[in-house]
Order: C-alpha cells, then structure tokens, then sequence
C-alpha cells in the first residue's frame, strides 16, 4: 500500500479521536457549570450531543477497522491503532458519564446550595477531572509523555478526594437528615467523577503505549509520596 | 488518412513483399531443381549406383564418387564432433572472460567465413605435403574438418549459453562439481543443438568441392577406397568432371548424380531438423 | 518517536545474539564476523556480524540492492563463481572457517543447501530431479536412492499430489509444484542449513501458503535463513529478523520485537513502508 495514502488514514484517525477529545472534554465542562447555576437548557444541551458522541465512536470504530484490514500496519502504526481503539472506548464512556450528570441535574430539578457543593468537593473533583481531559488532549496533539504521566498523580488526587468524600458523606447526613437527598445527589456525581479520573487514567496508559511502546497496564504506582514528577516508578 | 490507416496500408504492404520474395525464392529454386531432376531422372538406377566411372557414359556410376562420400563423411565426423564440442564446451565453460577471449570468439566466428579453397590449399601443405600423408581420404577429412570446425565450434557454444544459469545454479547449490554439471546438466540440456550444428556442418561438408579438388580428389578413380590413406574422389567432383565433358550423356549424369547429391543432403537436414524439435519439445523452459 | 528508546548502537554493525532471540540456549550455527564482500570496487556488504542460532528461522529483509542476497549467498560460497568477488571477515557454519583454503566447496554445498527465487528445476523426471544429488555424490544403491527421494518429496509436502507419477517431466508441474520439487530436491542430500533466497516471490498466495507452512515444519530439523522482500511474509515465519539497508545490518533481533517495536528509526521506517 502506498504510505502517502496509509499517512492520511492515520492523520484522519487522529483528528477524529481529538474530535472526540475535544468534544467529551467540553461536555465535562458544561456539566459543571449547568451544576453551579443550574442550567437546565445547557443540561439538555449536553443530552444532545450525546448523539454525536456516540455517531463519533462508530466513526472512529470503523476507521481502525479498515486500518487494519487495508493497510496491515506494524509497529509504530499498530500501537497508534491499537491505542486510538481503546482510546476511543474510554472517550464514549467519559461522554456517557458527562451525559448521566446532565439527567442527574434536569431529574433533581433545582439549584444546589453553594455550602453543599463545597462540603462534597465537587469544584476540586471538577477541576480535577478537567485538568485530567486536559492533559490526555494535549498529550495526544504533542505526544508529549510527560504529560501523559502527569494525569496518574493528578488520578491520585481525584481518588484521594473520592475516598474522604466517600467517609464523610455518612456522617454529613447523619448531622442533618433533612440533607439526605441533596447529600445523595451530589455524592453520585462524585462517583461519577471518580469513573471519569479512572477511565482518564486508561487514557493516559494508552497513548504512553502508542508512544514508547511500554505496557502500564495493571501496574501497581509506588509510591505516595513522590515529588510532583509523576514519574512511573516500575515498568 | 490517419495514422491507424497509413499502418494499416504498411502492414499489408510488408506482408505481400514477403510473400512475393519467398514465393520467388521458392519458385526460382523449384524451377532449377526441376529441371535438374527432369534431366537426370532417366539416368537414375541401381546400376548407375553401383557402377564404376567409365570413359563411356552409360556405364559411368557413381559408385566410387560416393563411397568416396561416405568415406570421407565419417572421418570427417570422427575427427570434427570431438575436437569442435569439445573446443566449444571449453571455450564457453572453462575459458575466462576477459579481452583474449572476445578476441578468439571474433577471430572463430571469422574462420567460418574463409573461402574453402584457402582451407585446400592449407591442406595441401600441411596434411597432404608436409605430413606426407599423400590425396587421400584422410588429408581430406582433416581438411574438412578444419573447414567446418568454427561452425560446430560457434553452434556448440551457442547451445551451451542457451542452457538457463539458473540449471547451472541448482547443480552447483546441490555441490555438483564444474564437471559433473557440465556433464550431467548442461550436455544432455544442449545436446539437441550441438547435435543440429553437427549436422548443418557435415551438410554442408558433403557439398565441398573446391578444398577438395586443392587436396587431390581424382577425377577419374575406377576403385572403392579401402582404407583412409587411399586416394579417393567424392560426388560434388564427379559431378563437376561430368559437367565439363562435352558429351551430352555425361551431362546427364551429372543430373542425375545431382539428384542423388541433393537427396543426400535433404535427408541429412531433415534429420537435424527431427532431432531439434524433439529436444525443443523436451525443453519448455 | 521517542528519542529516548533509539537505541546508541556502535557505527559498525556488531550484533549479539540477544536471549530473547536463543530462548532454549541452542548452539551458534551461523557465525558471520566483521564481514565485508566486494565486487571490485564496489562493496556490497559493510563489516557485519551476527549469529544464528541452530534450528530457528531467520528472515533478511531490506530493500532491493541492500546486500541481503549476496549475503545469504556467503554461506554457501555461491558468490565465489561471480567475478570480482572478494570478502574479508570471517564466515563460520559449526563453528569452523569455511573459507579456509583446506574447505572443499562441493563438500560445504551438500550440508549448505539453497532454493532459489525463480523454480528451477533439472529438464528431467521428478525422480531424477531428486536424485540427483546422490548420484553426484556417488551413491550406486538404487533402493537406497528411492526411500530418500520419497522420504523427501514428503518432507516438502509433494508426495501425495504426484505418487502416481515419478516419472512425470519436472517442467510439466505447476509453479508452486516445481518450488517444492526443488525443495525436495535440496533435502535429499540432507544437509543441516538450508538458504531461501525469495523462495514465494515467483508464487500465487495459495502456494506461498504451502511453503510457508513447510518452512516452518522443516524448522524443527534444520537451520533456515529466507531473504524476502515480503514483509508479512517475514513476519509470519521466522524467529528472528535482520533488516540490512545498503550493505549495513542495521537491526537484528527477535522478529516479534522488530514488528511491533524496533529500535532503530530506519527499521521503523522500511517496515511501515515509508521508504524502500
């Protein structure tokens, strides 16, 4: 096959993973702030484009698959391939997640107390998340590793906070049963997010292996208390 | 007219002047030949076979003529084949390729070319005076075979190269030695065409007059030889002493030693085209 | 690509013989070392050494003009007959020399055998075909002549398509018969090394197929070198593979690795067909 031809499949793939990228990214985004104001249109705004997530995902499906049959790539490409499959799986799921939160806010259908939001960290876990998406999207653009592997630490923090969320909730709606329900409310967007820094997470993995070529997966991350280089420690 | 026309016109052009020069060579050679065998036919029975040349005409055969033939022919063939495959094989196997050998391939392909009579008269010196060995069959041969040793010579070699490397290759990868793939591969693989110049040589050879005459074939020779240092006469000269009689039943039968000449000869490539296309069929490479 | 994993190599083309490339620590059957080949001037093959391993497959990729044929060619002094040939360096098969002046060619060639790219089988039976190389060698016993060729043509997968016939013309077979024939044929002499030089590329893909489940059935038996400019090809059937480019080898390992993630960029670059 002629390689002018394989080269612009691959830069076709690419641009429409980063579509995907960007796209989840912003649906992340808005969820936030429909949270803050409870903003119901832009709620349905996010339920919208759902459906261009997911006619994305079939896109870029269909895209590897050809790549595979048509072009039989080897290493470099492969691993581009390989990664951009899972990529794209882990995408859908963050756009699924950002689209359950838009119905969380339209079924609770009122504003949420900024004292409550504070108490569940939402903002943090927010920022987080965002700074995560962030990451992985200009880490694919540049295929800058480091900051692939800044995402893990960041991954660590999310999930920190996920736990004392997790601990305290109980005993918030233990002082104050009338808050039960918004307690509730907000501790499910909080797993939600937790999934997001997860599957982020996978991301990373992915294009650390399309990259170098090193396998991450299932590795357990050392230590705690590393300072600030996110460095993997085994591998 | 466009082009596809004018070719067209050109095509069918071609075609027919091809066919108008063959049909002319053909019709040409036909109306000789027929006229040669009307001539000579009468004259042409067992006895005249077997009839030795006499002064009178009706009772001159050609019995000397072509034992003679046939003498000459087989020592021709013992001394040729050998010397020129052999030379042929060593030249286009043994031989290095470098400027003394284009130079000798030239200077081969150029003795193929020299008149005859120069041969008979290199004959004459060498095998006839010099060697003592007299007008007989045996300097003739020699003589002859000089002559047509560069043709088996070039067609040996011509056979040789056109047997693919790619043979030579898997015998030499099987850890055959130069000779046993020459022997078992490359001989029997070109056998067809050495056998065919071979043949074409001696067809050829049979026909010889003038190197002949130089190195004393007799014109009048009432015996059979009986062995190779016998003087002897062979047909194309009988023919010839029959043609300059001025008694017209001589001519006729130079006719007809003429018919038997030419049988001779069609028989010969008639055999060598035979044999080229049976191995040509056993070689689809 | 990442800079960091571009392996620093030395400018000479010095190999060794990794263990993921000799898992089971076989014997070295193969030794090439600081090798250059010459045509007169002009040199084909830049100091290469590397090692391969008895009973395994080794592909030589690279593009056309790189050397790979003239240096599968060194292991059974094919190139000694090409003029202007000359070669420095050491080329070693069971550990000694063999182009040490006390080494017989014809000797090397029955333990080196070789398939060549275009089928090229004798104008003769398929009998004879394969026989002929007991017969060079001098072998009279005719009972003995014929167990080894029916022993071989099974080897090479062609008995059961012609039992019937031995006596059948070589030529008459089809294209991918006849590369089988030859393969018997370099068999039955039972050497220990056997050099493909391109064997599938005069091939449809159904024969290819065949040989190529062959070769790796003969693998258990015999050392196998295949130079091939079928990529796929190389990656399906060998254990290792060493990519030359221009006379230098400029990687050599374990096929999975080459094909999934080499060292060297220009390796990178001929395998997903960028160049060459």
């Amino acid at each position: 096959m002629a390689p002018q031809h394989l080269d612009s499949e691959l830069k076709l793939l690419k641009d429409n993973v980063l579509e995907l990228m960007f796209l989840v990214k912003n649906q992340l985004e808005k969820g936030q702030q429909a949270l803050h104001e409870f903003d119901e249109e832009l709620a349905h705004e996010i339920m919208a484009n759902e459906k261009r997530v997911d006619s994305l995902e079939l896109t870029i499906d269909r895209d590897c698959e050809n790549l595979l049959a048509l072009h039989n790539p080897v290493a470099v490409d492969l691993r581009f391939v390989m990664a951009s499959f899972k990529i794209n799986s882990d995408l859908e799921r963050i756009g699924d997640h950002a689209n359950s939160i838009a119905k969380y806010i339209v079924d609770f259908g009122r504003k949420i107390d900024d004292e409550n939001m504070k108490t569940m960290r939402l903002d943090e876990m927010y920022d987080t998340a965002n700074k995560m998406v962030s990451n992985i999207f200009n880490a694919f653009i540049t295929e800058d590793t480091g900051l692939a592997r800044r995402v893990f630490r960041l991954d660590e923090t999310l999930n920190q906070i996920n736990r004392e969320v997790s601990a305290s909730t109980a005993q918030l709606i233990e002082k104050d049963v009338s808050q039960t329900q918004n307690y509730l409310y907000l501790f499910s967007i909080v797993r939600k997010l937790e999934r997001v820094g997860d599957l982020s997470k996978n991301i990373a993995e992915e294009l650390i292996f399309y990259i170098e070529a090193k396998v991450l997966k299932h590795k357990k991350m050392k230590s705690k208390n590393n300072n600030g280089n996110g460095e993997e420690n085994n591998s | 007219m466009n082009n596809a026309k004018i070719n067209r016109i050109k095509d069918k052009v071609f075609k027919y002047t091809g066919i108008i020069a063959s049909i002319s060579g053909i019709v040409i050679l036909s109306i000789f030949i027929g006229f040669v065998i009307y001539m000579g036919v009468q004259r042409l029975s067992w006895d005249f076979i077997v009839q030795l040349p006499s002064r009178f005409a009706e009772e001159s055969g050609i019995y000397t003529a072509w034992m003679g033939t046939v003498w000459i022919m087989v020592f021709t063939t013992f001394i040729s084949f050998p010397l020129g495959v052999g030379a042929g094989i060593y030249l286009e196997e043994y031989g290095d390729k470098n400027r003394w050998s284009s130079f000798l391939e030239i200077n081969i392909a150029n003795l193929a070319s020299v008149p005859s009579i120069i041969y008979g008269l290199l004959g004459l010196g060498v095998f006839v005076r010099m060697m003592q060995m007299g007008n007989s069959i045996l300097a003739g041969s020699l003589t002859l075979s000089l002559l047509i040793l560069p043709i088996i010579i070039v067609s040996t070699r011509e056979a040789i190269k056109a047997v693919p490397s790619s043979i030579r290759d898997a015998s030499n990868a099987l850890g055959a030695s130069k000779w046993q793939t020459i022997w078992h591969q490359i001989l029997p693989a070109s056998f067809g065409g050495i056998l065919t110049g071979v043949i074409l040589a001696l067809s050829r050879a049979i026909g010889e007059t003038a190197p002949l005459i130089v190195v004393g074939a007799l014109v009048y020779v009432p015996f059979a030889p009986q062995n190779p240092l016998d003087e002897f006469t062979v047909l194309p000269v009988q023919i010839y002493n029959w043609v300059s009689r001025p008694q017209e039943e001589f001519v006729i039968n130079a006719a007809a030693a003429i018919i038997v000449l030419l049988g001779i000869t069609f028989i010969m490539n008639g055999i060598a085209v035979y044999l080229r296309n049976k191995w040509q069929s056993k070689l689809e490479w | 690509m990442d800079s960091e994993t571009t392996s620093k190599q030395p400018k000479t083309s010095n190999v060794e013989t990794t263990s993921e490339m000799n898992p089971d620590n076989r014997s070295l059957k193969l030794q090439a070392k600081n090798v250059d080949v010459f045509y007169d001037d002009f040199q084909a093959i830049k100091k290469i050494s590397l090692d391969i391993v008895e009973k395994s497959i080794t592909a030589f990729i690279g593009p056309s003009g790189c050397g790979k044929s003239t240096f599968l060619r060194l292991f059974n002094r094919m190139n000694d007959n090409i003029d202007g040939f000359h070669m420095n360096g050491n080329i070693l098969i069971d550990n000694k020399n063999i182009y040490d002046e006390s080494i017989k060619v014809e000797e090397l060639r029955k333990k080196v055998g070789m398939v060549f790219q275009k089928p090229n089988p004798f104008p003769k039976s398929i009998y004879e075909n394969v026989a002929y190389g007991l017969r060079i060698q001098g072998v009279k016993d005719e009972e003995f002549i014929e167990n080894r060729v029916i022993e071989s043509l099974k080897q090479a997968t062609l008995y059961s398509e012609i039992e019937n016939n031995l006596e059948k013309q070589a030529l008459s077979l089809s294209g991918g018969q006849q590369q089988r024939l030859c393969i018997a044929r370099a068999l039955a002499v039972k050497p220990s090394v056997l050099l493909m030089d391109e064997p599938t590329s005069a091939l449809d893909p159904i024969s290819s197929g065949k040989i190529e489940d062959l070769i790796h059935e003969l693998k258990k038996e015999f050392t196998i070198v295949i130079v091939t400019h079928n990529m796929q090809q190389a990656a399906r059937v060998s254990d290792n593979t060493a990519f030359l480019y221009m006379g230098n080898l400029i990687e050599y390992g374990d096929t999975q690795k080459i094909f999934t993630n080499p060292e060297k960029d220009r390796t990178q670059n001929y395998i997903t067909g960028r160049f060459g």
